[in-house]
């Protein structure tokens, strides 16, 4: 047939039918056999994700025409090069989608599909919108690239590097990643990961066993019991892929498309001078008595609804995203049921990131004391618990969006300072009239103010002296000292926590600070 | 068997369960007593307490072996 022929040709019957089915051979993805496979281990395809993740009609493709273009495979098809690639819509905002699907080649990196994700890097920068990866990739195609021409590799970390901080980014693991789908997530926002079918690492399985000999499975060695609870780079575990879209949608609605704008906000319908009642039975007066702090965050925030952040890791700090009076807001809650609240180097961490992820993105942050402070003693020393201490102080001390306190019960030392004590540039901070704020506990000043005294007496006195010593500490441990020192803005009826958070974030709007010129501080890590 | 350790160098406070007692997940085995705070440990699993190896007034490091809880 031809189409190129003299004379007034109009036979474009060909054309259009060769495309419709070069577009129907690409969303065959792999073939039946291995779509069959992906849906047998309980995944659904790139397409099906693409469809829950995004606002129905949104989808606008790049390279769905893609193939690897390399010889060395010879003439068998991959659909996209593996990778699909596009701008949708989540809620009506624009978000750029690279997913990698596992049924073509087992998601390989291959040259077209990575190239065609560099351009998605590209435009989500330069149009200044969320970038999300749906990562269900073995890593590299060694089949490509096992030669030195690495040399020429890497952009794709480096950009993401760049990217940080400026649009937000997701990685959602849906599959088993290594090696460069394993870095990815490092360096991006959130990371959702799907319990039981996805996992990374840096090494795949067959790789540690050539290596280093080691026996073990994806979901041992990088599963999202791994990763969610011991190892803390992964944010949340979740049941499946449905549950995975839906909180990438859910996270991402609290953010700013990018760092020059503001968070999105919503209509509220819970007064934000809601009187907070229950308090009074979640929180004991007893100092020493633990109860579970994520019950205030629930009680205090818009419609009890809080997205948590890395809930199961590093459990002694709660952090999470939720809304008062419709804005954003990264709360940051010691945790008195987990090693009775005091932070240890993985509580630092987990806060310290927290806190600049908020920071990047305009969020404000909302500090809720109850701390004895930071664990002392040989075994945290070792673990470098100064350096990770010092990381929250960086992160909380750098932080410029609005930042408002509410200290409830203990707050000691350098445990003060890190949950953005009045010197840290509070924009509001009050207390519960249960609040006790000091450099350290009655007990311990006692052993270092009075030691030669008590030592000084016979031991059967000791105990009692000490006592009586703490109680006169104790007395000036108290927030109408601090109050009276005009260093709490207020000392607030419990009830009135929620009423007193919105009144700081609706002062503190329009908060500029302005420091020094540097390059960049030198983060303690 | 599961063990159960301590998370946190502490005094024991009070020990709560008994060798060969039942008991649920989320039941507190004893609470330790550090950085002011009396911070209680748990059980994540179901079972009957095989092994107990806090009494009051001991000192505990983090790591230490505080009890094992039998599954079956």
């Amino acid at each position: 047939m031809s189409t190129t022929g003299g004379g007034d040709v109009h036979n474009w019957g060909p054309l259009v039918g060769d495309l419709a089915r070069r577009r129907e051979q690409a969303l065959g993805l792999g073939g039946p056999e291995r779509v069959e496979r992906q849906r047998g281990l309980g995944k659904l395809t790139v397409r099906e994700r693409l469809d829950l993740l995004l606002d129905v009609g949104s989808w606008v493709e790049y390279g769905m025409l893609a193939d690897h273009m390399d010889a060395g495979l010879g003439d068998r098809y991959l659909a996209a090069d593996g990778a699909v690639t596009g701008v949708g819509r989540i809620d009506g905002r624009l978000v750029a989608v690279a997913a990698y699907d596992f049924t073509v080649m087992a998601g390989s990196m291959g040259n077209v599909g990575e190239a065609k994700i560099r351009r998605l890097r590209h435009h989500a920068v330069s149009q200044r919108m969320p970038m999300v990866w749906l990562l269900d990739s073995a890593g590299a195609r060694i089949q490509s690239t096992s030669g030195s021409s690495f040399a020429g590799a890497g952009d794709l970390f480096r950009e993401q590097v760049a990217m940080s901080g400026v649009v937000p980014m997701v990685a959602a693991m849906l599959g088993h990643c290594a090696a460069g789908t394993a870095y990815i997530p490092a360096l991006a926002d959130f990371v959702p990961m799907v319990q039981g079918t996805s996992s990374m690492a840096l090494g795949g399985r067959h790789l540690v066993k050539a290596a280093v000999g080691e026996d073990v499975t994806e979901e041992e060695m990088g599963g999202s019991a791994v990763h969610t609870k011991v190892s803390g780079v992964a944010d949340l575990e979740v049941a499946d892929d449905e549950a995975c879209l839906d909180a990438v949608r859910n996270y991402l609605s609290f953010f700013p498309a990018h760092n020059r704008e503001r968070p999105p906000l919503r209509v509220c319908t819970d007064p934000v001078e809601r009187r907070v009642e229950e308090l009074y039975d979640i929180v004991p007066t007893a100092p020493r008595r633990a109860y579970d702090v994520r019950k205030v965050v629930t009680a205090v925030v818009d419609d009890g609804e809080v997205f948590w952040m890395k809930p199961d890791w590093a459990k002694n700090l709660v952090t999470g995203f939720a809304r008062i009076g419709g804005e954003p807001i990264g709360v940051v809650a010691n945790q008195p049921m987990v090693l009775g609240g005091a932070l240890d180097v993985n509580a630092a961490d987990k806060a310290a990131r927290f806190v600049w992820l908020c920071d990047a993105f305009g969020i404000p942050l909302v500090f809720l004391h109850d701390v004895p402070g930071f664990i002392v003693g040989s075994a945290v020393e070792k673990q470098g618990i100064i350096r990770h201490g010092a990381k929250m102080l960086f992160a909380v001390s750098e932080a410029t969006v609005p930042k408002i306190s509410v200290v409830l019960r203990k707050s000691y030392g350098a445990g003060y300072f890190v949950m953005n004590g009045l010197a840290y540039e509070a924009d509001y901070i009050v207390a519960w009239p249960t609040a006790e704020i000091a450099v350290m506990g009655p007990d311990g000043a006692v052993s270092i103010i009075h030691r030669k005294t008590i030592d000084a007496l016979p031991e059967e006195e000791q105990a009692a002296k000490r006592l009586e010593l703490a109680e006169e500490i104790r007395a000036n441990i108290d927030p109408y000292v601090a109050a009276g020192h005009g260093q709490l803005d207020d000392v607030i009826d419990p009830a009135d926590t929620r009423a007193a958070i919105a009144r700081g974030l609706d002062i503190s709007r329009e908060k500029q600070i302005t420091r020094p010129w540097r390059k960049h501080g030198v983060l303690p890590v | 068997m599961p063990e159960i350790r301590a998370e946190i160098t502490a005094n024991v406070w009070q020990v709560l369960a008994e060798e060969g007692q039942m008991v649920a997940e989320g039941d507190e085995i004893c609470i330790l007593e550090s950085m002011k705070m009396e911070i209680p440990v748990v059980t994540d699993t179901p079972g009957v307490v095989r092994e107990l190896h806090v009494a009051p007034e001991q000192v505990v490091q983090e790591g230490d072996l505080i009890a094992v809880i039998d599954e079956s």
